[in-house]
Protein backbone atom coordinates (compact mmCIF):
# COMPACT_ATOMS: atom_id res chain seq x y z
CA UNK A 1 0.00 0.00 0.00
CA UNK A 2 1.07 3.17 -0.32
CA UNK A 3 4.61 2.04 -1.69
CA UNK A 4 4.92 4.92 -4.38
CA UNK A 5 4.73 7.70 -1.54
CA UNK A 6 7.82 9.04 -1.20
CA UNK A 7 9.06 8.84 2.66
CA UNK A 8 8.72 12.90 3.30
CA UNK A 9 5.38 13.41 2.10
CA UNK A 10 2.73 13.45 4.01
CA UNK A 11 0.31 10.41 3.94
CA UNK A 12 -3.23 11.99 4.62
CA UNK A 13 -4.65 9.10 5.32
CA UNK A 14 -5.66 7.68 8.06
CA UNK A 15 -7.70 5.14 7.94
CA UNK A 16 -8.02 2.25 5.17
CA UNK A 17 -10.88 -0.50 4.33
CA UNK A 18 -9.35 -3.02 1.26
CA UNK A 19 -11.85 -5.50 0.29
CA UNK A 20 -13.46 -5.70 3.54
CA UNK A 21 -15.96 -8.65 3.71
CA UNK A 22 -18.25 -9.99 6.59
CA UNK A 23 -20.77 -12.88 6.91
CA UNK A 24 -22.34 -14.97 9.42
CA UNK A 25 -22.99 -18.11 9.17
CA UNK A 26 -22.05 -21.25 7.00
CA UNK A 27 -23.79 -22.96 3.85
CA UNK A 28 -27.74 -22.23 4.02
CA UNK A 29 -27.59 -20.45 6.73
CA UNK A 30 -24.77 -17.93 5.68
CA UNK A 31 -25.85 -14.33 5.94
CA UNK A 32 -23.86 -12.15 3.58
CA UNK A 33 -23.11 -8.41 5.34
CA UNK A 34 -20.94 -6.88 3.79
CA UNK A 35 -19.11 -7.63 0.40
CA UNK A 36 -15.67 -5.65 -1.07
CA UNK A 37 -15.81 -2.20 0.53
CA UNK A 38 -12.86 -0.01 -0.10
CA UNK A 39 -12.34 3.25 1.80
CA UNK A 40 -9.87 5.68 2.48
CA UNK A 41 -10.84 8.73 5.22
CA UNK A 42 -8.25 11.31 5.51
CA UNK A 43 -6.95 12.97 8.95
CA UNK A 44 -9.09 15.52 10.17
CA UNK A 45 -12.39 14.07 7.82
CA UNK A 46 -15.52 13.59 9.87
CA UNK A 47 -17.64 11.33 8.40
CA UNK A 48 -20.78 10.28 8.40
CA UNK A 49 -22.26 6.89 7.78
CA UNK A 50 -25.82 6.39 7.07
CA UNK A 51 -27.83 3.22 5.69
CA UNK A 52 -31.02 0.78 6.01
CA UNK A 53 -31.09 -0.60 9.48
CA UNK A 54 -30.13 -3.90 9.09
CA UNK A 55 -27.03 -2.56 6.35
CA UNK A 56 -24.32 -3.58 8.54
CA UNK A 57 -23.49 -0.51 9.57
CA UNK A 58 -22.62 -1.89 13.41
CA UNK A 59 -20.98 -4.82 12.02
CA UNK A 60 -18.79 -2.17 10.11
CA UNK A 61 -17.85 -0.88 13.24
CA UNK A 62 -17.13 -3.59 15.15
CA UNK A 63 -15.08 -4.85 12.14
CA UNK A 64 -13.17 -1.90 12.45
CA UNK A 65 -12.78 -1.47 16.12
CA UNK A 66 -11.32 -4.74 16.22
CA UNK A 67 -13.67 -7.17 18.00
CA UNK A 68 -14.62 -8.83 15.29
CA UNK A 69 -12.42 -8.92 12.49
CA UNK A 70 -13.50 -9.15 8.97
CA UNK A 71 -13.70 -12.42 7.54
CA UNK A 72 -11.45 -10.89 4.80
CA UNK A 73 -9.93 -7.69 3.40
CA UNK A 74 -8.23 -5.42 6.24
CA UNK A 75 -8.71 -2.78 8.35
CA UNK A 76 -5.63 -0.96 8.25
CA UNK A 77 -4.91 2.19 10.53
CA UNK A 78 -1.88 4.22 9.54
CA UNK A 79 0.33 6.34 12.47
CA UNK A 80 3.95 7.97 12.56
CA UNK A 81 5.20 11.48 12.30
CA UNK A 82 3.18 11.46 8.61
CA UNK A 83 1.67 8.82 9.41
CA UNK A 84 4.11 6.67 7.45
CA UNK A 85 3.50 3.51 9.74
CA UNK A 86 0.74 0.91 7.96
CA UNK A 87 -0.88 -1.54 10.72
CA UNK A 88 -3.34 -4.04 9.96
CA UNK A 89 -5.97 -4.06 12.69
CA UNK A 90 -6.07 -6.92 14.00
CA UNK A 91 -7.66 -6.92 17.70
CA UNK A 92 -9.13 -3.77 19.67
CA UNK A 93 -6.65 -0.84 21.22
CA UNK A 94 -6.52 2.27 22.07
CA UNK A 95 -6.04 3.77 18.44
CA UNK A 96 -9.78 3.72 17.96
CA UNK A 97 -12.09 4.85 20.47
CA UNK A 98 -15.56 4.06 20.49
CA UNK A 99 -18.97 5.49 21.75
CA UNK A 100 -22.09 3.30 21.60
CA UNK A 101 -26.04 4.39 21.98
CA UNK A 102 -25.34 2.85 25.92
CA UNK A 103 -23.11 1.04 27.94
CA UNK A 104 -19.98 3.16 27.26
CA UNK A 105 -19.42 4.26 30.88
CA UNK A 106 -18.52 2.26 33.51
CA UNK A 107 -21.68 2.83 36.09
CA UNK A 108 -19.30 2.00 39.39
CA UNK A 109 -17.00 4.89 38.19
CA UNK A 110 -18.21 8.66 38.81
CA UNK A 111 -17.68 10.81 35.64
CA UNK A 112 -14.53 11.97 35.84
CA UNK A 113 -13.02 8.57 37.31
CA UNK A 114 -14.70 7.54 33.35
CA UNK A 115 -12.62 9.56 32.04
CA UNK A 116 -9.46 8.56 33.54
CA UNK A 117 -9.99 4.90 33.59
CA UNK A 118 -8.40 5.18 30.02
CA UNK A 119 -5.33 6.74 31.11
CA UNK A 120 -5.11 4.32 34.16
CA UNK A 121 -5.22 1.55 32.26
CA UNK A 122 -3.05 2.41 29.46
CA UNK A 123 -0.33 4.53 31.23
CA UNK A 124 0.07 2.03 34.69
CA UNK A 125 0.36 -1.77 34.97
CA UNK A 126 -2.09 -3.47 38.02
CA UNK A 127 1.61 -4.58 39.85
CA UNK A 128 2.85 -1.21 39.82
CA UNK A 129 0.07 0.66 41.14
CA UNK A 130 0.26 -2.07 43.71
CA UNK A 131 3.89 -1.91 44.48
CA UNK A 132 4.32 1.75 43.94
CA UNK A 133 1.37 3.65 45.56
CA UNK A 134 2.90 6.45 46.58
CA UNK A 135 4.28 7.15 42.58
CA UNK A 136 0.48 5.81 41.29
CA UNK A 137 -1.54 8.23 43.69
CA UNK A 138 1.04 11.70 42.04
CA UNK A 139 0.09 10.22 38.51
CA UNK A 140 -3.54 9.87 39.65
CA UNK A 141 -3.31 13.58 40.54
CA UNK A 142 -2.63 14.26 36.72
CA UNK A 143 -4.90 12.08 35.35
CA UNK A 144 -7.89 13.40 37.16
CA UNK A 145 -6.56 17.05 36.39
CA UNK A 146 -6.33 16.18 32.41
CA UNK A 147 -9.79 14.60 32.72
CA UNK A 148 -11.28 17.89 34.28
CA UNK A 149 -10.17 19.47 31.39
CA UNK A 150 -11.49 17.07 28.93
CA UNK A 151 -14.81 17.70 31.12
CA UNK A 152 -14.77 21.04 31.01
CA UNK A 153 -13.95 20.75 27.22
CA UNK A 154 -17.42 18.52 26.37
CA UNK A 155 -19.47 21.30 28.70
CA UNK A 156 -19.92 19.02 31.52
CA UNK A 157 -18.04 20.99 34.08
CA UNK A 158 -20.64 20.25 37.17
CA UNK A 159 -21.67 17.25 38.16
CA UNK A 160 -18.52 15.54 37.81
CA UNK A 161 -18.53 13.46 40.54
CA UNK A 162 -21.40 11.68 39.68
CA UNK A 163 -22.58 7.87 38.64
CA UNK A 164 -23.43 7.40 34.94
CA UNK A 165 -26.72 6.50 36.41
CA UNK A 166 -27.27 9.84 38.18
CA UNK A 167 -26.45 11.70 34.86
CA UNK A 168 -29.04 12.48 32.14
CA UNK A 169 -29.14 10.58 28.80
CA UNK A 170 -27.07 14.30 27.11
CA UNK A 171 -24.75 14.20 30.16
CA UNK A 172 -23.31 10.81 30.04
CA UNK A 173 -23.12 11.10 26.46
CA UNK A 174 -20.43 13.75 26.85
CA UNK A 175 -19.15 11.96 29.54
CA UNK A 176 -18.09 9.25 26.87
CA UNK A 177 -16.83 11.63 24.32
CA UNK A 178 -14.94 12.61 26.66
CA UNK A 179 -13.62 9.39 28.00
CA UNK A 180 -12.65 8.70 23.90
CA UNK A 181 -11.40 12.17 23.34
CA UNK A 182 -9.04 11.92 26.19
CA UNK A 183 -7.15 8.56 24.89
CA UNK A 184 -5.97 10.50 21.42
CA UNK A 185 -7.03 7.90 19.59
CA UNK A 186 -6.38 7.62 15.39
CA UNK A 187 -10.51 8.16 14.53
CA UNK A 188 -13.48 8.05 17.27
CA UNK A 189 -16.16 6.11 15.94
CA UNK A 190 -19.72 6.61 17.08
CA UNK A 191 -22.24 4.24 16.72
CA UNK A 192 -25.57 6.23 16.42
CA UNK A 193 -24.69 7.75 19.30
CA UNK A 194 -27.28 10.46 19.95
CA UNK A 195 -30.03 7.89 19.27
CA UNK A 196 -31.90 8.10 22.61
CA UNK A 197 -32.17 11.60 22.90
CA UNK A 198 -34.21 13.88 22.40
CA UNK A 199 -34.31 17.02 19.43
CA UNK A 200 -32.56 19.82 21.60
CA UNK A 201 -30.35 17.48 23.49
CA UNK A 202 -29.28 15.97 20.10
CA UNK A 203 -28.29 19.52 18.79
CA UNK A 204 -26.60 20.63 21.58
CA UNK A 205 -24.18 17.26 21.33
CA UNK A 206 -23.99 17.98 17.42
CA UNK A 207 -22.56 21.34 18.15
CA UNK A 208 -20.00 19.85 20.72
CA UNK A 209 -18.67 17.60 17.33
CA UNK A 210 -18.65 20.71 15.27
CA UNK A 211 -16.98 22.77 18.21
CA UNK A 212 -13.95 19.98 17.42
CA UNK A 213 -14.52 20.10 13.88
CA UNK A 214 -13.87 23.96 14.25
CA UNK A 215 -10.75 23.13 16.03
CA UNK A 216 -9.47 21.57 13.30
CA UNK A 217 -10.05 23.75 10.63
CA UNK A 218 -8.11 26.39 13.01
CA UNK A 219 -5.23 23.48 13.28
CA UNK A 220 -4.74 23.13 9.63
CA UNK A 221 -4.65 26.85 9.30
CA UNK A 222 -1.30 27.20 11.40
CA UNK A 223 -0.45 24.51 9.14
CA UNK A 224 -0.56 21.66 11.98
CA UNK A 225 -1.82 18.26 11.63
CA UNK A 226 -5.47 18.70 12.42
CA UNK A 227 -6.22 16.47 16.30
CA UNK A 228 -9.63 14.87 15.37
CA UNK A 229 -10.92 12.15 13.02
CA UNK A 230 -14.75 10.79 13.25
CA UNK A 231 -16.76 8.62 11.54
CA UNK A 232 -20.32 9.30 12.49
CA UNK A 233 -23.00 6.42 12.39
CA UNK A 234 -26.42 7.81 12.38
CA UNK A 235 -30.10 7.28 11.22
CA UNK A 236 -30.61 10.82 10.71
CA UNK A 237 -29.73 12.28 7.50
CA UNK A 238 -29.98 16.10 8.84
CA UNK A 239 -27.32 14.78 11.89
CA UNK A 240 -24.76 13.30 8.71
CA UNK A 241 -25.51 16.43 6.51
CA UNK A 242 -24.82 18.32 9.72
CA UNK A 243 -22.40 17.10 11.44
CA UNK A 244 -20.38 15.38 8.10
CA UNK A 245 -17.83 16.60 6.12
CA UNK A 246 -18.55 13.67 4.15
CA UNK A 247 -21.44 11.25 3.87
CA UNK A 248 -20.95 7.76 2.93
CA UNK A 249 -24.07 5.41 2.47
CA UNK A 250 -24.01 2.00 2.96
CA UNK A 251 -27.04 -0.16 1.21
CA UNK A 252 -27.84 -3.71 0.14
CA UNK A 253 -29.98 -1.54 -2.72
CA UNK A 254 -27.21 -1.93 -5.60
CA UNK A 255 -26.56 -4.32 -8.87
CA UNK A 256 -25.57 -7.29 -7.31
CA UNK A 257 -27.76 -9.46 -9.96
CA UNK A 258 -25.39 -9.13 -12.89
CA UNK A 259 -22.59 -11.03 -11.25
CA UNK A 260 -23.63 -12.81 -8.51
CA UNK A 261 -26.66 -15.56 -7.95
CA UNK A 262 -26.90 -14.80 -3.79
CA UNK A 263 -26.86 -11.29 -2.32
CA UNK A 264 -23.00 -10.46 -1.63
CA UNK A 265 -23.98 -8.36 1.11
CA UNK A 266 -23.79 -4.30 1.51
CA UNK A 267 -21.96 -2.20 -0.39
CA UNK A 268 -21.06 1.85 -0.30
CA UNK A 269 -22.94 3.29 -2.92
CA UNK A 270 -22.82 7.10 -1.89
CA UNK A 271 -19.53 9.11 -1.04
CA UNK A 272 -20.12 12.62 -1.37
CA UNK A 273 -18.84 15.88 0.51
CA UNK A 274 -20.88 17.09 2.36
CA UNK A 275 -21.44 21.25 3.74
CA UNK A 276 -19.57 22.32 6.91
CA UNK A 277 -21.40 24.06 9.39
CA UNK A 278 -20.24 25.55 12.72
CA UNK A 279 -22.35 25.32 15.95
CA UNK A 280 -23.85 28.99 15.07
CA UNK A 281 -23.99 28.91 11.85
CA UNK A 282 -28.27 28.08 10.27
CA UNK A 283 -28.31 24.88 8.23
CA UNK A 284 -29.09 25.68 4.82
CA UNK A 285 -32.06 23.65 4.23
CA UNK A 286 -32.84 24.05 0.76
CA UNK A 287 -29.60 22.33 -0.59
CA UNK A 288 -30.05 19.94 2.56
CA UNK A 289 -32.90 19.27 1.60
CA UNK A 290 -31.37 18.51 -2.22
CA UNK A 291 -29.13 16.71 -0.90
CA UNK A 292 -31.33 14.64 1.62
CA UNK A 293 -33.43 13.41 -1.41
CA UNK A 294 -30.51 11.97 -3.41
CA UNK A 295 -29.28 10.16 -0.95
CA UNK A 296 -32.42 8.74 -0.05
CA UNK A 297 -32.77 7.75 -3.46
CA UNK A 298 -29.40 6.29 -3.90
CA UNK A 299 -29.07 4.34 -0.57
CA UNK A 300 -32.78 3.67 1.24
CA UNK A 301 -34.90 2.84 -2.05
CA UNK A 302 -34.36 -0.69 -3.37
CA UNK A 303 -33.35 -0.07 -7.38
CA UNK A 304 -36.09 -0.59 -9.99
CA UNK A 305 -35.39 -3.80 -12.54
CA UNK B 1 -47.65 0.28 45.56
CA UNK B 2 -51.71 0.40 45.79
CA UNK B 3 -51.92 2.47 49.11
CA UNK B 4 -50.76 5.62 50.32
CA UNK B 5 -47.04 6.11 51.37
CA UNK B 6 -47.17 6.29 55.60
CA UNK B 7 -45.52 8.83 57.73
CA UNK B 8 -42.48 7.70 59.37
CA UNK B 9 -44.14 8.39 62.98
CA UNK B 10 -46.95 6.15 61.64
CA UNK B 11 -44.79 3.40 60.23
CA UNK B 12 -43.02 3.84 63.83
CA UNK B 13 -46.35 3.10 65.45
CA UNK B 14 -47.65 0.39 63.37
CA UNK B 15 -44.81 -1.24 63.61
CA UNK B 16 -44.59 -1.06 67.79
CA UNK B 17 -48.73 -1.28 67.97
CA UNK B 18 -47.62 -4.55 65.85
CA UNK B 19 -44.99 -6.16 68.17
CA UNK B 20 -47.03 -5.21 71.23
CA UNK B 21 -50.09 -7.30 69.46
CA UNK B 22 -47.89 -10.15 69.16
CA UNK B 23 -46.25 -10.24 72.43
CA UNK B 24 -49.65 -10.04 74.13
CA UNK B 25 -51.21 -12.42 72.08
CA UNK B 26 -48.30 -14.59 73.26
CA UNK B 27 -49.13 -13.87 76.87
CA UNK B 28 -52.63 -14.46 76.53
CA UNK B 29 -51.96 -18.01 75.19
CA UNK B 30 -49.85 -19.24 77.38
CA UNK B 31 -51.43 -17.93 80.12
CA UNK B 32 -54.77 -20.26 78.92
CA UNK B 33 -52.72 -23.42 78.19
CA UNK B 34 -51.46 -23.05 81.69
CA UNK B 35 -54.69 -23.08 83.14
CA UNK B 36 -55.42 -26.06 81.14
CA UNK B 37 -52.39 -27.44 82.12
CA UNK B 38 -49.90 -26.12 85.04
CA UNK B 39 -47.17 -27.96 83.68
CA UNK B 40 -47.25 -27.26 80.24
CA UNK B 41 -43.66 -26.48 78.57
CA UNK B 42 -44.94 -26.09 74.71
CA UNK B 43 -45.65 -22.04 75.59
CA UNK B 44 -43.86 -21.52 78.21
CA UNK B 45 -44.81 -18.05 80.57
CA UNK B 46 -42.26 -15.64 80.56
CA UNK B 47 -40.80 -16.76 84.15
CA UNK B 48 -40.35 -20.08 82.08
CA UNK B 49 -38.58 -18.42 79.68
CA UNK B 50 -36.44 -16.71 82.30
CA UNK B 51 -35.75 -19.86 83.87
CA UNK B 52 -34.92 -21.31 80.40
CA UNK B 53 -32.31 -18.63 79.44
CA UNK B 54 -30.87 -18.79 82.81
CA UNK B 55 -29.71 -22.36 81.83
CA UNK B 56 -28.56 -21.56 78.64
CA UNK B 57 -26.36 -18.30 79.76
CA UNK B 58 -24.72 -19.85 82.97
CA UNK B 59 -22.72 -22.87 83.70
CA UNK B 60 -23.83 -26.30 83.92
CA UNK B 61 -22.88 -28.01 86.79
CA UNK B 62 -22.13 -31.08 84.77
CA UNK B 63 -19.63 -30.45 81.71
CA UNK B 64 -18.43 -26.86 83.97
CA UNK B 65 -19.05 -24.85 80.00
CA UNK B 66 -22.28 -22.33 79.50
CA UNK B 67 -24.34 -24.09 76.81
CA UNK B 68 -24.76 -20.50 74.49
CA UNK B 69 -20.92 -20.14 74.87
CA UNK B 70 -19.94 -23.98 73.67
CA UNK B 71 -22.97 -24.12 71.18
CA UNK B 72 -22.04 -20.60 69.55
CA UNK B 73 -18.32 -21.30 69.06
CA UNK B 74 -18.69 -25.12 67.79
CA UNK B 75 -21.17 -23.57 65.43
CA UNK B 76 -19.64 -20.39 64.59
CA UNK B 77 -16.77 -21.89 63.81
CA UNK B 78 -18.08 -24.39 61.12
CA UNK B 79 -20.44 -21.79 59.74
CA UNK B 80 -17.84 -19.23 59.09
CA UNK B 81 -15.52 -21.32 57.51
CA UNK B 82 -18.24 -22.91 55.59
CA UNK B 83 -19.13 -19.71 54.22
CA UNK B 84 -15.45 -18.93 53.75
CA UNK B 85 -14.59 -21.46 51.66
CA UNK B 86 -17.87 -22.45 50.10
CA UNK B 87 -18.18 -18.34 49.01
CA UNK B 88 -14.92 -17.38 47.86
CA UNK B 89 -14.76 -20.69 46.16
CA UNK B 90 -18.03 -19.45 44.10
CA UNK B 91 -16.58 -15.72 43.62
CA UNK B 92 -13.10 -17.33 42.43
CA UNK B 93 -14.62 -20.55 40.15
CA UNK B 94 -17.64 -18.13 38.78
CA UNK B 95 -15.55 -15.14 37.95
CA UNK B 96 -13.34 -17.02 35.74
CA UNK B 97 -15.57 -19.36 34.54
CA UNK B 98 -17.64 -16.39 33.52
CA UNK B 99 -14.15 -14.85 31.91
CA UNK B 100 -12.52 -17.49 29.99
CA UNK B 101 -14.71 -20.33 28.32
CA UNK B 102 -12.29 -23.02 28.64
CA UNK B 103 -12.81 -23.13 32.50
CA UNK B 104 -16.14 -22.68 31.66
CA UNK B 105 -16.95 -25.66 29.55
CA UNK B 106 -14.36 -27.63 32.23
CA UNK B 107 -16.46 -26.75 35.38
CA UNK B 108 -19.78 -26.31 34.69
CA UNK B 109 -20.86 -30.40 34.24
CA UNK B 110 -19.36 -30.90 37.72
CA UNK B 111 -20.47 -28.18 39.41
CA UNK B 112 -24.31 -28.30 37.94
CA UNK B 113 -24.08 -32.44 38.83
CA UNK B 114 -23.20 -30.98 42.28
CA UNK B 115 -25.79 -28.55 42.33
CA UNK B 116 -28.98 -31.32 42.18
CA UNK B 117 -27.08 -33.06 45.52
CA UNK B 118 -28.66 -32.58 48.53
CA UNK B 119 -25.92 -32.33 50.85
CA UNK B 120 -28.38 -33.39 53.49
CA UNK B 121 -29.08 -36.68 51.83
CA UNK B 122 -25.23 -37.29 51.60
CA UNK B 123 -24.53 -37.05 55.11
CA UNK B 124 -23.08 -40.36 55.41
CA UNK B 125 -20.71 -40.01 52.40
CA UNK B 126 -19.21 -36.96 53.95
CA UNK B 127 -19.46 -38.49 57.34
CA UNK B 128 -17.07 -41.34 55.79
CA UNK B 129 -14.94 -38.73 53.51
CA UNK B 130 -14.30 -36.02 56.15
CA UNK B 131 -14.28 -37.53 59.23
CA UNK B 132 -16.99 -36.23 62.21
CA UNK B 133 -14.66 -33.23 62.77
CA UNK B 134 -15.40 -29.79 62.21
CA UNK B 135 -14.51 -30.63 58.17
CA UNK B 136 -17.66 -32.50 57.88
CA UNK B 137 -19.49 -29.74 59.02
CA UNK B 138 -17.70 -27.15 56.46
CA UNK B 139 -17.98 -29.79 54.01
CA UNK B 140 -21.95 -30.13 54.16
CA UNK B 141 -22.13 -26.11 53.67
CA UNK B 142 -19.43 -25.67 50.96
CA UNK B 143 -21.27 -28.66 48.65
CA UNK B 144 -24.25 -26.78 49.98
CA UNK B 145 -23.89 -23.21 48.86
CA UNK B 146 -20.73 -23.30 46.69
CA UNK B 147 -22.65 -25.02 43.29
CA UNK B 148 -25.46 -22.61 43.00
CA UNK B 149 -22.87 -19.48 44.25
CA UNK B 150 -20.51 -20.33 41.45
CA UNK B 151 -23.85 -20.46 38.89
CA UNK B 152 -24.85 -17.15 40.14
CA UNK B 153 -21.92 -15.05 39.85
CA UNK B 154 -20.56 -16.60 36.52
CA UNK B 155 -24.67 -15.43 35.13
CA UNK B 156 -23.51 -12.02 36.63
CA UNK B 157 -20.25 -12.38 34.54
CA UNK B 158 -21.70 -13.08 31.50
CA UNK B 159 -24.20 -10.40 31.81
CA UNK B 160 -22.02 -7.48 31.66
CA UNK B 161 -22.95 -5.72 28.25
CA UNK B 162 -20.57 -6.67 25.62
CA UNK B 163 -19.75 -2.93 24.70
CA UNK B 164 -18.11 -2.26 27.81
CA UNK B 165 -16.20 -4.89 27.85
CA UNK B 166 -15.18 -3.79 24.09
CA UNK B 167 -14.55 -0.50 25.69
CA UNK B 168 -12.03 -1.36 27.97
CA UNK B 169 -10.35 -2.92 25.72
CA UNK B 170 -10.44 0.46 23.59
CA UNK B 171 -8.72 2.04 26.38
CA UNK B 172 -5.86 -0.68 26.65
CA UNK B 173 -6.92 -2.84 29.34
CA UNK B 174 -4.99 -5.83 30.41
CA UNK B 175 -6.61 -9.32 31.05
CA UNK B 176 -5.83 -8.90 34.71
CA UNK B 177 -7.53 -5.57 34.22
CA UNK B 178 -10.39 -6.60 32.75
CA UNK B 179 -10.85 -9.04 35.07
CA UNK B 180 -10.06 -7.44 38.32
CA UNK B 181 -10.66 -3.84 37.27
CA UNK B 182 -13.49 -3.90 35.07
CA UNK B 183 -15.20 -7.18 35.54
CA UNK B 184 -15.30 -7.72 39.22
CA UNK B 185 -16.02 -4.40 40.27
CA UNK B 186 -19.26 -4.64 37.94
CA UNK B 187 -20.09 -7.58 39.46
CA UNK B 188 -19.26 -7.14 43.16
CA UNK B 189 -22.67 -5.57 44.43
CA UNK B 190 -24.26 -8.89 43.00
CA UNK B 191 -21.69 -10.90 44.88
CA UNK B 192 -22.61 -9.27 47.92
CA UNK B 193 -26.46 -10.07 47.01
CA UNK B 194 -25.48 -13.49 46.85
CA UNK B 195 -23.40 -14.17 49.86
CA UNK B 196 -26.64 -12.57 51.32
CA UNK B 197 -28.94 -15.02 50.37
CA UNK B 198 -26.85 -18.08 50.99
CA UNK B 199 -26.41 -17.14 54.71
CA UNK B 200 -29.77 -18.44 55.27
CA UNK B 201 -29.08 -21.99 52.90
CA UNK B 202 -26.21 -22.56 55.19
CA UNK B 203 -27.47 -22.15 58.24
CA UNK B 204 -30.29 -24.63 57.11
CA UNK B 205 -27.22 -27.34 55.87
CA UNK B 206 -25.19 -26.09 59.37
CA UNK B 207 -28.44 -27.27 61.29
CA UNK B 208 -29.12 -30.44 59.47
CA UNK B 209 -26.03 -31.97 59.86
CA UNK B 210 -25.74 -30.95 63.57
CA UNK B 211 -29.20 -32.11 64.23
CA UNK B 212 -28.10 -35.92 63.07
CA UNK B 213 -24.20 -36.15 64.32
CA UNK B 214 -23.06 -33.60 66.50
CA UNK B 215 -22.47 -33.19 69.84
CA UNK B 216 -22.24 -29.99 70.73
CA UNK B 217 -23.40 -26.46 68.80
CA UNK B 218 -26.78 -25.06 68.10
CA UNK B 219 -28.39 -27.83 65.90
CA UNK B 220 -27.23 -30.46 68.59
CA UNK B 221 -28.60 -28.07 71.45
CA UNK B 222 -31.99 -27.68 69.50
CA UNK B 223 -32.34 -31.36 69.07
CA UNK B 224 -31.59 -32.73 72.36
CA UNK B 225 -34.36 -29.41 74.16
CA UNK B 226 -37.07 -30.03 71.40
CA UNK B 227 -36.86 -34.24 72.16
CA UNK B 228 -37.60 -33.32 75.87
CA UNK B 229 -40.17 -30.64 74.79
CA UNK B 230 -37.86 -27.90 76.60
CA UNK B 231 -39.56 -25.11 74.67
CA UNK B 232 -38.09 -22.54 77.46
CA UNK B 233 -34.56 -23.08 75.61
CA UNK B 234 -35.94 -23.92 72.22
CA UNK B 235 -37.46 -20.43 71.44
CA UNK B 236 -34.36 -18.61 72.94
CA UNK B 237 -32.44 -20.45 70.75
CA UNK B 238 -34.65 -19.66 67.75
CA UNK B 239 -34.45 -16.10 68.62
CA UNK B 240 -31.04 -16.09 68.85
CA UNK B 241 -30.63 -17.41 65.07
CA UNK B 242 -33.18 -15.09 63.87
CA UNK B 243 -31.16 -12.31 65.38
CA UNK B 244 -27.60 -13.83 64.02
CA UNK B 245 -29.55 -13.69 60.66
CA UNK B 246 -30.62 -10.30 60.75
CA UNK B 247 -27.02 -8.86 62.10
CA UNK B 248 -25.05 -10.66 59.32
CA UNK B 249 -27.76 -9.43 56.55
CA UNK B 250 -27.25 -5.83 57.98
CA UNK B 251 -23.49 -6.12 58.04
CA UNK B 252 -23.61 -7.10 54.66
CA UNK B 253 -25.89 -4.31 53.32
CA UNK B 254 -23.51 -1.56 54.95
CA UNK B 255 -20.78 -3.61 53.30
CA UNK B 256 -22.66 -3.04 49.80
CA UNK B 257 -23.45 0.60 50.30
CA UNK B 258 -19.74 1.17 51.65
CA UNK B 259 -18.17 -0.31 48.34
CA UNK B 260 -21.06 -0.36 45.91
CA UNK B 261 -22.46 3.23 46.51
CA UNK B 262 -22.95 3.27 42.46
CA UNK B 263 -25.22 0.38 42.66
CA UNK B 264 -27.28 1.29 45.84
CA UNK B 265 -27.45 4.64 44.19
CA UNK B 266 -29.07 2.84 40.65
CA UNK B 267 -31.38 0.90 42.54
CA UNK B 268 -33.08 3.71 44.56
CA UNK B 269 -33.25 6.16 42.17
CA UNK B 270 -35.55 5.63 38.97
CA UNK B 271 -34.08 9.02 37.01
CA UNK B 272 -31.85 8.17 34.63
CA UNK B 273 -33.06 4.55 33.30
CA UNK B 274 -33.05 5.17 29.28
N1 LIG C 1 -23.70 -11.43 16.02
C1 LIG C 1 -24.40 -11.62 14.88
N2 LIG C 1 -24.68 -12.86 14.43
C2 LIG C 1 -25.35 -13.06 13.30
N3 LIG C 1 -25.79 -12.08 12.52
C3 LIG C 1 -25.56 -10.82 12.89
C4 LIG C 1 -24.85 -10.52 14.09
N4 LIG C 1 -24.75 -9.18 14.23
C5 LIG C 1 -25.37 -8.66 13.14
N5 LIG C 1 -25.85 -9.64 12.34
C6 LIG C 1 -26.55 -9.43 11.08
O1 LIG C 1 -25.85 -8.45 10.35
C7 LIG C 1 -26.74 -7.62 9.66
C8 LIG C 1 -26.41 -6.17 9.91
O2 LIG C 1 -26.61 -5.84 11.27
P1 LIG C 1 -26.17 -4.44 11.87
O3 LIG C 1 -26.45 -4.52 13.32
O4 LIG C 1 -24.79 -4.12 11.46
O5 LIG C 1 -27.17 -3.43 11.18
P2 LIG C 1 -27.17 -1.86 11.30
O6 LIG C 1 -26.88 -1.31 9.97
O7 LIG C 1 -26.30 -1.42 12.40
O8 LIG C 1 -28.69 -1.58 11.64
P3 LIG C 1 -29.32 -0.52 12.66
O9 LIG C 1 -29.42 0.76 11.88
O10 LIG C 1 -30.67 -1.08 12.94
O11 LIG C 1 -28.44 -0.42 13.85
C9 LIG C 1 -28.13 -8.02 10.07
O12 LIG C 1 -28.68 -8.80 9.03
C10 LIG C 1 -27.94 -8.87 11.29
O13 LIG C 1 -28.88 -9.89 11.32
MG1 LIG D 1 -26.58 -0.58 14.37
Amino acid sequence: MNMEKTKTEQNKTIFELQNLCHHFGEGKKRNNVLYKLNLKIQEGQFVSLVGPSGSGKSVLLRALVGTHPPRSGNVIVYSGKNNEIAVIKKKPDRDIGIVYQAYSLFPFLTAIENVAFGLKLDQTKMLGRLLLPIGWRRLRKQHMELAEEMLNKVGLSEAKDRYPSELSGGMRQRVAIAQALIMKPRIILLDEPFGALDEATRNDLQDLLLTLYQENLAEMKKGNRPAYTVLLVTHELYEALRVGDRVLGLSPHWDWKKEHERFPGAKIVYDEPAPIYSPDKPADFAAMQRQKNKIRKAVFDPIEE
Amino acid sequence: MVGKPLKPWQSMLVMWLSVIIILAGYTFLSNRQHEINANDKTIPTWSQLKEGIQKIVEKNERSGERWLVEDAKASAERLFLGLFYGFFGALFLGLFMGCFPLLDSGLSWPLSILSKLPPTAALALFFVVLGVGTNMYVGVIVVGILPISTLTIRLATRDIPKELINKALTLGASKGEMVFSVIFRHILPKVIDTLRLQIGPALVFLIAAEYACAHVGFGYRLRLQARLVNMDVVYPYLVILILFGFTFDFLLVILQKLTCRWYVEERSGEHGKN
